[in-house]
């Protein structure tokens, strides 16, 4: 689960890391009063909180919104309702959100801090040792991931102690590393700690600071932040649940979130796809495309497939308008495969069955399910193996073309 | 022979009064797994399908000699359990519960070093020797005995290649289902290598993930070796632009966007046969079986 950059300087800031001034703001006249409160004479950061990175490269849609990115720097007051106008309401799309972009819904004015230096720090486990680790970097004006392709060697990788966090010595590495001046170390440390400490106390996937400025006086600010958390552990971070924003879903996966199940949307393509595994739907994605054609959507329902719960999948995906043919491919440990062709049956018969459906089962009772399927007369063709089942399929849609 | 589990196993099922527990131990059971206690605490001293229950793993372990685990507790309660199975000197521990936390998996990862315990998921579908053996819910009609060692990172997929190996006439030796998670307790370099000595295992299957290197590991240990059987390998995710991202830190720790053509060419280069498609894995097994015939 990821939060809002407002959200994140919050909780960072309650663990010691500096933060700029701000407030959030739904409305231009709002936005006018946060900017008034936090910085009175200026100038600010107007900023749009979309969940994604880059937003400062992004551009809106909407040609209402003008030409500017969703970080604007503004310095004087009236340009503030102006520009809040411009943003709010508009989509913002960058390299991370793809075509589509994300709504803005709210923007954070924050008092614009001027800073001599600016640096990336992010926090995340390294799943391979395992360790939690601490990413330090200067990078160029190419960005952070320029330097990771390139010139690894110029990040530093700590691994900290889960537990305690980074030593001393380790911070003091990070100090040189950056060449920041001896009067930085308590605020390079009081960014370090307070990164591992939220990362802990708040079962933290990911804190990213991208970037953290270091001003004249060599003091360490938290320019934009950002966090992601472990949905395994929402259960014990109710201070957490609460800030998931269902406006940053779409409409799909949020439907699909509610039966347990993971609904991705894809940009282009024509194909939906039902599965039981992650793995499943990439190697099945894979087979479409090696065919010529694209998955637009992919459904995984995970285990515990049941009849009620294969049919709310199903309607799902079948009310998807860009699908134009749909892939069940289901290998359960004891997925009772009759069950599966009753719930496929429901769902086909209430909402409607437009598009070419192949379906392709492994498990307990699959000839009795293979029985159910044909005597629905219901246009349903079975499948022996994955790539039978793409093949079918395939052939499927492009007669109906 | 076989790895990590066999006939001899003695079995114990952590949170055996469970539901789910209780479906999958009677089938385990039946299937021959040599199952000796449960543990749930709190009812120690009951005997739940003829199988006596203890109140801890040590007690268990004192009575029973059991020497590995089957884990059916709940996401939340896996940390403890581990524990209890680490104090009492287990060999294997074999984790199902899907859901547990990330931080808790890295205290199970410091609690389990410099410890004989080896663990296994968790998000697995277990381990299973075909005809001795079945630690998990494996679907156990589908496996037959056979010279064919399957690891794997995702659970549908280890259905798949089983499904192949069956396909080119081969069934398996034992079949390993590493967990889909983020943190897992076992790669795939300590199973690799008991395959690689285990008498009965002829050629192995490995199914990659995107994420995480350790497919990238697990090809230089391979590389590295003087004596190899053949490793046929797969990894889905070309026609991935995956998940909703967020922020860079992902990519920068793994030195840019990993792609599974990556992790491909890294395997094919230390000498491992890589199959595009899952469904290739039969013909490949069939020409390394009719080629050593």
């Amino acid at each position: 689960m990821n939060i809002h950059e407002y959200q994140a300087k919050k909780i960072l800031s309650r663990f010691g890391v500096l933060i700029p001034e701000g407030r959030i703001a739904y409305t231009p006249n709002e936005a006018k009063n946060a900017a008034i409160s936090v910085f009175p004479r200026g100038p600010w950061m107007l900023k749009a909180q979309i969940q994604s990175g880059a937003r400062e490269k992004g551009h809106f849609i909407e040609e209402t919104a003008g030409k500017g990115g969703g970080i604007r720097l503004i310095k004087k007051r009236r340009e503030i309702i102006k520009a809040a106008k411009q943003m709010l309401g508009a989509t913002l799309c960058t390299p991370q959100t793809g075509p589509k972009g994300k709504p803005v819904g709210r923007i954070y004015v924050e008092a614009f801090v001027k800073v001599k230096k600016k640096f990336y720090a992010a926090m995340i486990i390294d799943r391979v040792i395992p360790a939690l680790t601490l990413l330090i970097c200067e990078p160029d004006e190419k960005g952070i991931l320029d330097v990771a392709v390139h010139h690894p060697d110029k990040i530093l990788k700590l691994n900290l102690n889960l537990e305690k966090g980074a030593r001393k010595t380790q911070i003091e590495k990070a100090r040189k590393f950056l060449n920041l001046p001896e009067r930085s170390f308590p605020y390079l440390r009081n960014l370090i700690s307070g990164m591992h400490k939220a990362f802990i106390s708040c079962d933290a996937t990911m804190i990213e600071i991208n970037p953290a400025g270091v001003t004249r006086w060599g003091r360490i600010v938290a320019l934009d932040a950002k966090m992601s958390f472990d949905n395994n552990a929402l259960y014990r971070q109710p201070n957490i649940a609460v800030l998931q924003d269902e406006y940053e879903s779409e409409e799909r996966e949020i439907k699909a979130a509610k039966f347990g199940f993971k609904y991705s949307d894809f940009d282009g393509g024509s194909i939906g796809c039902i599965v039981n595994g992650d793995g499943i739907a990439l190697a099945a994605m894979d087979l479409i495309r090696k065919n010529g054609m694209d998955t637009t959507c992919f459904l995984n329902v995970k285990g515990g497939v049941d009849k009620d719960k294969i049919a709310a999948g199903i309607k799902i995906i079948m009310t998807n308008p860009r699908v134009e043919g749909i892939l069940i491919n289901i290998l359960g440990g004891f997925l009772r495969c009759n069950l599966l062709a009753e719930g496929i049956v429901s769902a086909a018969s209430e909402v409607g069955l437009n598009v070419p459906l192949v379906v392709r089962f492994e498990g307990t009772n699959k000839e009795e399910a293979t029985e159910i399927l044909q005597t629905s007369k219901l246009p349903i063709i079975i499948a022996d193996n994955m790539e039978d089942s793409v093949d079918k399929l395939i052939a499927a849609v492009k007669e109906t073309d | 022979m076989s790895i990590l589990v066999n006939k001899n196993t003695r079995v114990l099922v952590q949170g055996i009064t469970g539901t789910q527990a209780s479906f999958h131990v009677r089938r385990s059971v039946d299937y021959g797994t040599n199952v000796v206690a449960g543990v749930t605490p709190g009812k120690g001293g009951i005997s739940y399908m003829d199988i006596p229950v203890f109140n801890t793993v040590s007690e268990a372990v004192k009575e029973t000699q059991a020497n590995a685990s089957v884990m059916f507790v709940p996401a939340k309660a896996v940390k403890s359990a581990l524990k209890d199975a680490v104090d009492a000197g287990l060999e294997l521990v074999v984790c199902i519960a899907d859901g547990v936390p990330i931080k808790d998996m890295m205290e199970i990862r410091h609690i389990l070093s410099g410890t004989p315990t080896k663990f296994i998921g968790p998000n697995t579908p277990g381990i299973i020797t075909p005809g001795e053996a079945r630690l998990g819910i494996f679907p156990e009609n589908i496996l037959q005995k056979g010279k064919v060692g399957i690891i794997s990172r995702s659970s549908t997929l280890t259905y798949e290649a089983v499904l192949e190996t069956n396909r080119a006439h081969q069934g398996q030796s034992t079949v390993i289902g590493l967990g889909d998670d983020m943190v897992i307790g076992m790669d795939f370099i300590p199973p690799l290598e008991m395959f690689m000595n285990d008498s009965e295992t002829e050629a192995v299957v490995i199914i990659g993930q995107l994420d995480g290197a350790f497919e990238e590991m697990c090809a230089k240990y391979y590389a590295d070796l003087s004596y190899k059987k053949p490793v046929i390998s797969f990894v889905a995710g070309n026609a991935i632009p995956f998940g909703h991202k967020m922020g860079y830190a992902g990519d920068v720790i793994a030195q840019g966007k990993v792609t599974a053509e990556d992790k491909k060419d890294a395997m094919k280069q230390a000498g491992m046969i890589v199959v595009d498609d899952i469904n290739d894995i039969h013909k490949k097994l069939l020409d390394i079986f009719n080629g050593n015939d």
